[in-house]
């Protein structure tokens, strides 16, 4: 055997086993044991962005809670990709066993009628954590003061609105409010939420639609105006700022929620191990307090209320997203 | 000055002392580690520092994304791979060096003109913060494009053995920076059905494989032509004074390119080591060595994405807009410890911004100690035996790029990136080009349409900052052009040495 081939070798060797320390990796946790010791191993919580990000921080507070409530470790991984899908398909894919379960955001219910292979009803929902309703922000010198004179603004000249990315929740909130209202809004996308109020801030567009925690800084050091929040109560760090109902716009309400999910078809007893743990833990001070520092409003919702929810926003995003 | 001691008081603490080495362990060690950047470890550290006091929290995080500034340049220099995309045009020039047997001095440069340029530009932040984050403002869709387009003219430096290769391998670039979703109307564009394709190709995947592994499967082909270079060949490690002096003019030049580029919202150390090294290309007496080893091309790169740190951190806490994607992170934290990043905190409370920049300061000292006392160990890797020096890179690169999503699809991504690299690098077209499409396409494409659906087309001229860059641009391209042409005249016909195929950083 000459050097070359031998060379050749040792690489070959080092990427099958680099592949085989991968493929263990990511290798189920499905050798977990009978139903009736569940859980005998770690459970896995799959997390649709990377790490970092308010999905992320939401799961990785609750992991701390659930994990002695389960008495088990939660292992939270991150995969990012095609606007959630790719960790959504991931999980729908999984032994419906209890050791696989994610983190479930409002994309749930939108991707499905924007041609992602993305079904509501492949999954389980165990309980909703957290809701970050969506606000409607001008910049510091904007000409409009209220909601209302927003509207009728709009009404006569279009006007820009920045949202976090096309496809997202912010930007179905700017084409919800222009159908409901018949306001002309240019949905502008940015890539996230904090440029999006940056260009708010920086007076580049006419409005933008964000989540509660993502405004109520700039709001309160003077950088923006906001005009409505779209939720059916005000906000604990926007006491200023009205409900869209009480501007006169009844039932625009929009937010950005997350909540936990497992594939459909789990073992009943599991199923009930983990509803009652993620209550427990959802409701837990410590969870609480991290959302609510986030600027989220830490909402629970059992696993029946939160599984009519999602099939409701489902049906309500169909018409908004031009599928229905 | 009460506010000064108030500031560096909490740094005296032990336990800070201790968050402090933590932080810079593991921002050094992730940085080397191609495929891991330093938001994935800030950001999953963040998991853990919440639980802290503010002060420890933020001096494990801001020492992390110190210290992955440092690390990332290691294996830019001994292996041509990235260790984070900030050291992309550290390769450039950082690998030539190695190869010439110049790896301790690389290194030796390198760590200092990072260093230089954080604390420059932490010193802006220091003494300028407010009027440079007024100004960071001011960057519209409009005046992003513009950046961008600048940004990509780039492309002419970068393609120097050869325009037309290095544009095709730019166009192509830009092509795949076009695969995935709209940016404005969602839509699926190239996807075929493949649900990954539709958040586009993973850049770090790509930019690993196209730089690292391409480079890999090359030595893996032709290491019988190579002999193991003994460790004594590799020089002195100190720059002469002559080599210092080349530095001073590239270095200046990046530090102020980086902490405006740093300051520019979304704009990073990726945007500025590119831009950095290409002006300083600009400027040299020596431009024909950029790309083969300069040095004056590596003080360039490494200061101007360094001195995005400062930059970035001036936006993040004078504007409470990050920066930069760690600076993302660090708003996340800093919120949950109830400090809230925005124009007040420099009134409300100075003491912290002193804390902070005292702890980004003290975390460049120490990242500056710790790379002059490894680079010996370091270097010494070249010393292995080089089919497991190679093998134990591609292992890396594949756990690395891995972590990214955990899924293998990245690690396809980076394999197929290595061999389109390694054709691309046998048929003599760079490889820079068309990291720099897959960067700044989707930046120009989507600026330019936020900026169109806001104020229609009128808004690139009209708004100055944007017609002043885009006008920058345009001289960019065309001077080069006119420079070839002329040289091209002066030789006749004979306009040969395109075909060069010796080795160099970009010929790859």
């Amino acid at each position: 055997m000459n050097r070359r081939s031998t060379h050749l070798i040792t690489a070959g060797a080092a990427v099958a086993a680099t592949a085989l320390a991968l493929s263990a990796c990511s290798g189920g946790q499905s050798e977990g044991g009978g139903d009736a010791d569940y859980p005998s191993d770690d459970v896995t919580l799959i997390v649709q962005a990377a790490a970092g990000g308010g999905s992320d921080l939401t799961s990785r507070a609750l992991s701390n809670e659930l994990e002695p409530i389960l008495d088990t470790s939660i292992v939270v991984e991150n995969r990012p990709g095609a606007s959630g899908s790719t960790a959504m398909q991931y999980v729908a894919d999984q032994e419906p066993d209890g050791y696989t379960i994610g983190f479930v955001p409002v994309e749930i219910a939108m991707l499905g009628h924007q041609e992602f292979d993305v079904d509501p009803a492949d999954y389980d929902f165990l309980g909703q954590l957290m809701l970050a309703p969506g606000v409607l922000v001008v910049p510091a010198d904007s000409p409009y003061e209220t909601l209302d004179g927003f509207i009728e603004g709009a009404k006569s000249e279009p006007v820009s609105v920045a949202n976090s990315g096309a496809g997202g929740i912010w930007e179905a909130a700017a084409l919800g409010l222009a159908d409901a209202t018949g306001a002309q809004i240019t949905p502008v996308p940015f890539d996230g939420g904090a440029p999006t109020v940056a260009a708010a801030i920086g007076d580049q567009v006419d409005a933008a639609v964000a989540g509660s925690g993502e405004v109520s800084a700039a709001v309160a050091e003077g950088q923006v105006k906001a005009l409505a929040i779209f939720h059916s109560e005000r906000h604990p760090d926007l006491p200023d700022t009205p409900t869209a109902a009480e501007e006169g716009y009844d039932d625009l309400e929009f937010g950005g929620w997350g909540g936990i999910y497992a594939p459909a078809g789990l073992p009943d007893d599991v199923r009930s191990t983990l509803e009652s743990a993620i209550e427990e833990a959802a409701t837990s001070d410590g969870f609480v307090d991290t959302i609510t520092a986030s600027g989220a409003l830490a909402v629970y919702k059992s696993s029946d209320e939160f599984a009519d929810f999602v099939s409701a926003e489902y049906d309500r995003f169909g018409p908004i997203l031009g599928n229905g | 000055m009460n506010v000064v001691l108030d500031g560096l008081a909490p740094l005296l603490d032990l336990t800070v002392v201790f968050c402090l080495l933590a932080g810079l362990l593991v921002g050094t060690l992730v940085g080397t580690f191609p495929g891991v950047t330093g938001s994935m470890a800030v950001a999953i550290a963040a998991g853990f520092t919440l639980t802290l006091e503010p002060v420890q929290g933020l001096a494990v995080l801001l020492t992390i994304y110190v210290g992955a500034n440092y690390g990332d340049r290691i294996p830019s220099i001994l292996v041509n791979t990235p260790g984070t995309p900030a050291a992309i045009a550290t390769t450039f020039d950082g690998y030539p060096l190695a190869k010439q047997g110049k790896a301790g001095l690389a290194l030796v440069a390198s760590s200092f003109v990072t260093t230089g340029g954080i604390l420059v530009s932490m010193a802006v932040f220091l003494l300028a913060a407010r009027p440079i984050a007024q100004f960071a403002l001011k960057f519209g869709p409009a005046e992003m494009f513009a950046l961008v387009v600048f940004g990509l003219t780039v492309m002419i430096s970068i393609s120097s053995r050869s325009l037309l290769k290095g544009v095709i391998a730019g166009i192509v670039g830009l092509a795949i920076a076009t695969v995935g979703r709209d940016p404005v109307t969602g839509d699926a564009r190239f996807v075929f059905g493949v649900n990954d394709l539709s958040s586009g190709l993973p850049f770090i995947a790509v930019i690993i494989g196209l730089f690292g592994i391409a480079e890999l499967f090359d030595q893996l082909l032709t290491h019988h032509q190579h002999t193991v270079r003994p460790i004594s060949s590799l020089g002195r490690w100190w720059p002469t004074r002559g080599e210092i002096k080349q530095m001073r003019a590239p270095f200046a030049l990046g530090s102020v390119i980086g902490t405006f580029v740093g300051a520019v919202p979304a704009a990073g150390g990726d945007i500025a080591g590119l831009i950095g090294w290409d002006r300083a290309k600009r400027m040299s007496k020596k431009p024909e060595e950029f790309g083969k080893g300069s040095l004056e091309g590596l003080a360039a790169a490494d200061t101007s994405s360094s001195a995005t740190l400062g930059g970035s951190l001036t936006t993040t806490m004078a504007l409470g807009i990050p920066g930069d994607s760690v600076m993302a992170v660090m708003i996340g934290s800093m919120v949950i410890w109830g400090l809230q990043p925005g124009p007040s905190l420099f009134s409300n409370s100075p003491d912290l911004v002193i804390t902070i920049a005292a702890i980004m300061i003290v975390a460049t000292l120490l990242s500056l100690a710790i790379s002059l006392v490894r680079m010996r160990g370091m270097v010494r890797l070249l010393d292995l035996p080089v089919h497991y020096l190679w093998a134990g890179i591609l292992v890396f690169c594949a756990v690395g790029t891995y972590t990214t999503t955990n899924s293998m699809y990245t690690v396809w991504v980076m394999l197929i990136s290595g061999v389109v690299g390694l054709v691309m690098k046998r048929t003599g077209f760079p490889a820079g080009p068309v990291v720099l499409g897959l960067l700044l396409g989707p930046l120009a494409e989507a600026n330019l349409r936020r900026a169109l659906l806001i104020d229609g087309p009128a808004s690139l001229v009209t708004q100055p900052i944007a017609a002043v860059l885009l006008g920058l641009a345009l001289i960019g391209l065309v001077t080069p052009l006119i420079a070839k042409v002329r040289v091209a005249r002066r030789r006749g016909t004979h306009s040969g040495g395109a075909r060069d195929t010796a080795s160099s950083g970009l010929g790859q």
